[in-house]
């Protein structure tokens, strides 16, 4: 099984790299993330726990942290609290199933860019991350009727 | 000769004067209320000359007798023709009453016709004492029979207005009695089902209860059962039996008192398809948290997986170019195809993609198996409802509702299990699933509740026993608890301590239903900030043993 905090590092010229962290409990969502945001020019760092999730924000900065909300010992929402702390700067987004409700008040206080629903679509994971790195960027021209899943 | 110290009051119609100062004395009427007087203190007689005045004071007072002079024929007849059947008795008096005309006046409805002689003085006072008297009678007996018959209508109204079927049977099962709800219930006017017999209505298993009240007399309250109108329409009834037993305390037959289940039981049907709507809604949550995250990574490894594909490809491409150019033996334009394969190769990471395309392959495999999983898991679930009760293993009920709601807790729940091997019961197993659930999502929620985001994880305990008469499950968890004060209501339709929309408030009274309806018992205990634990006992079932005759136990 591969390691919880593991890095991999891209070819890619690094001040244009940003740093994302992902953290989910199922190491095959970790994999499956790797493989598709590989060409996507971000140095990926992933863990299965939150807790050395919060050691590795502790360690390096990060831009972009990307959390799913049910997991062991501690919920998504409080880790990207607990995360706001430690790197307030790092955009924040959060993975849900449909079976939790997350409150806007919520997502507003602890500053939740997006909520991004499982199973994801990879187009719209792509753009909506994008986003989240560089919220000044000119949004790119999509089906107005199938937002990206900014706030979904 | 008496008057049992009663006052008797007696009107003289009589054409002689008798008060009137300085007036002759008719010997007359001296004769006839002088031998009146004889029935004692107790008489207080009035005297009027004329039929009119007569008849003017009976309207105004009661008389308790008439006395009239026959001297005066047409008096007699105005007076006999005034005075009706419900008023005084007439007795008419004269010195020398002919046959013809005592006939007469018996015929016009005289009680009596009394001659007058100086040596009988006895025999006015004896007719008088006797027509009173008679009099009395009548008027006690009539007033007896009135209170009879306005007791029967009270309770013919009663019966008739009240809301609940009323049928009354002899001991061979003929309806003696039938009220109108009872008749609108059978389809049939009440009336009309007088003397026929009850079987064809109250026939098959709804027989027993009132069979059995025939047979030996037992009450039973409120049994539910179903009867078939003569059209074919099935009602379902709740009734209450009881033997119909006479003054003496012979048993004469049964009273059966019933109501139209119909709309309640619709009402039941909506209650309990609402329930199910709700657990399927919590059964299709956990099952959908359970696929996403391999539905998400199969999804996501797919879609990486064509790219890899397109990679491998546009590899192949050069390699096909290269070998043409081996064949142009042209050296200088195989080294250009071998560079540009190079190239290519390095710039697709070909060993990267190779490596990860077969890591890519084996996860989505291992993603779509765990999907296969649940899938089963749901299949084990839901199998077997047939409609009828079938023999079930209770542990393995447990076990599949267990496993499909398992996924939803497994981060904040241990599961501890403690079965007992157990014998089939007779049930409905996905009733029985449904209540499993029910109570696991209820401990589930309670730890929730308890644990909050702690990272604390609660404990749930399954334990099954094997009693002698059936089977007994209990889930215990380390929840909130329940407040003593709540108690008592928690098996109550649409009672809930969960906030809107997290509950029906119909999960604890429905699963009640469930059990009552196996024939079994569901209680709780809870203690708050320790936890609850549910008990229930379900029966073998009667007809467990009839079923394939491997019930045993």
């Amino acid at each position: 099984m591969r390691g919880g905090s593991e890095a991999s590092v891209e070819a890619e010229p690094a001040a244009l790299r940003r740093t994302l962290l992902v953290v989910d409990d199922e190491v095959r969502i970790l994999s499956a993330l790797r493989r598709t945001l590989r060409r996507e020019g971000y140095e990926i760092v992933t863990s299965e726990s939150v807790h050395r999730a919060l050691e590795i924000l502790d360690e390096r900065p990060v831009d972009v942290i990307l959390s799913d909300q049910k997991m062991p010992g501690m919920s998504g929402l409080q880790f990207l609290a607990e995360a706001a702390v430690r790197r307030p700067g790092a955009a924040r987004l959060l993975f849900t199933g449909w079976t939790q409700e997350i409150p806007a008040d919520a997502l507003e206080r602890l500053g939740i860019v997006a909520l991004i629903n499982k199973p994801w679509d990879d187009a719209q994971l792509k753009e909506t991350l994008r986003r989240a790195c560089d919220p000044d960027a000119p949004p790119p021209a999509v089906d107005p009727a199938n937002p990206p899943g900014l706030g979904g | 000769m008496s008057l049992e110290g009663s006052v008797v009051h007696i009107l003289v119609v009589h054409p002689g004067r008798y008060s009137e100062p300085g007036g002759a004395l008719d010997p007359g009427l001296v004769a006839c209320t002088s031998s009146l007087e004889r029935l004692g203190s107790g008489v207080q007689w009035e005297h009027v000359r004329d039929a009119e005045r007569a008849l003017a004071l009976c309207v105004e007072r009661r008389f308790d007798l008439v006395v009239a002079d026959a001297a005066r024929g047409a008096v007699c007849e105005a007076i006999l023709a005034g005075i009706d059947a419900g008023g005084p008795p007439v007795i008419v008096v004269g010195e020398g009453l002919s046959d013809e005309c005592a006939l007469e006046m018996f015929r016009r409805g005289a009680a009596d016709c009394v001659t007058l002689k100086p040596d009988d003085v006895e025999a006015l006072p004896i007719a008088a004492l006797e027509q009173i008297e008679r009099a009395r009678e009548v008027r006690q007996r009539g007033a007896a029979e009135r209170r009879i018959r306005d007791l029967e209508r009270y309770t013919e109204n009663i019966i008739r207005n009240m809301n609940s079927a009323l049928l009354v049977v002899d001991p061979d099962g003929r309806i003696t009695y039938c009220n109108a709800p009872a008749g609108a219930i059978l389809g049939e006017d009440a009336r009309a089902l007088r003397g026929r017999e009850v079987w064809r209505w109250f026939g098959g298993d709804s027989a027993t209860i009132l069979s059995q009240t025939l047979a030996n007399g037992s009450s039973t309250k409120g049994a539910e059962q179903v009867i078939t109108r003569e059209d074919g329409v099935v009602i379902p009834i709740g009734i209450s039996c009881a033997p119909f037993v006479d003054a003496e305390g012979a048993r004469i037959g049964a009273i059966a008192i019933f109501q139209d289940l119909s709309e309640v039981k619709q009402l039941q049907s909506q209650v309990l398809q609402t329930e199910k709507m709700a657990s399927i809604g919590q059964l299709a949550a956990g099952v959908a948290h359970e696929i996403n995250n391999p539905m998400g990574f199969v999804h996501a490894n797919l879609a990486q997986m064509a790219e890899y594909l397109a990679d491998v490809r546009s590899v192949w491409e050069r390699v096909a170019e290269l070998l043409q150019s081996v064949e142009s033996q042209d050296l200088a334009t195989i080294r250009k195809s071998a560079d540009a394969l190079a190239d290519h190769v390095r710039e697709v990471d070909l060993a990267y993609v190779i490596s990860d395309f077969g890591k890519a392959i084996r996860e989505s495999q291992e993603g779509s198996e765990r999907i296969r999983h649940i899938v089963q898991d749901l299949r084990e679930f839901s199998h077997s409802e047939t409609g009828e009760r079938v023999l079930a293993d209770v542990n393995q009920c447990l076990d599949s509702t267990a496993t499909i709601v398992w996924p939803m807790m497994k981060q904040i729940v241990n599961l501890e299990k403690d079965y007992e091997d157990l014998d089939p019961i007779a049930c409905f197993p996905m009733q029985v699933k449904q209540v499993f659930m029910n109570l696991l999502v209820n401990a589930y929620q309670s730890i929730e509740s308890a644990v909050g985001e702690s990272g604390e994880m609660g404990t749930i305990w399954l334990r099954t026993r094997q009693r002698s008469d059936g089977v007994a499950v209990e889930v215990t968890d380390t929840g909130v608890g329940i407040l003593e004060a709540n108690l008592d209501r928690i098996f109550d339709p649409f009672f809930t301590t969960k906030k809107v929309g997290s509950g029906t408030g119909l999960g604890l009274s429905t699963s009640f239903g469930i059990v009552q309806r196996h024939g079994g018992r569901m209680t709780v205990e809870s203690k708050l900030g320790v936890g609850t634990t549910f008990s229930l006992f379900l029966p073998t079932g009667e007809d467990a043993g009839g079923l394939g005759g491997f019930g045993g136990g």
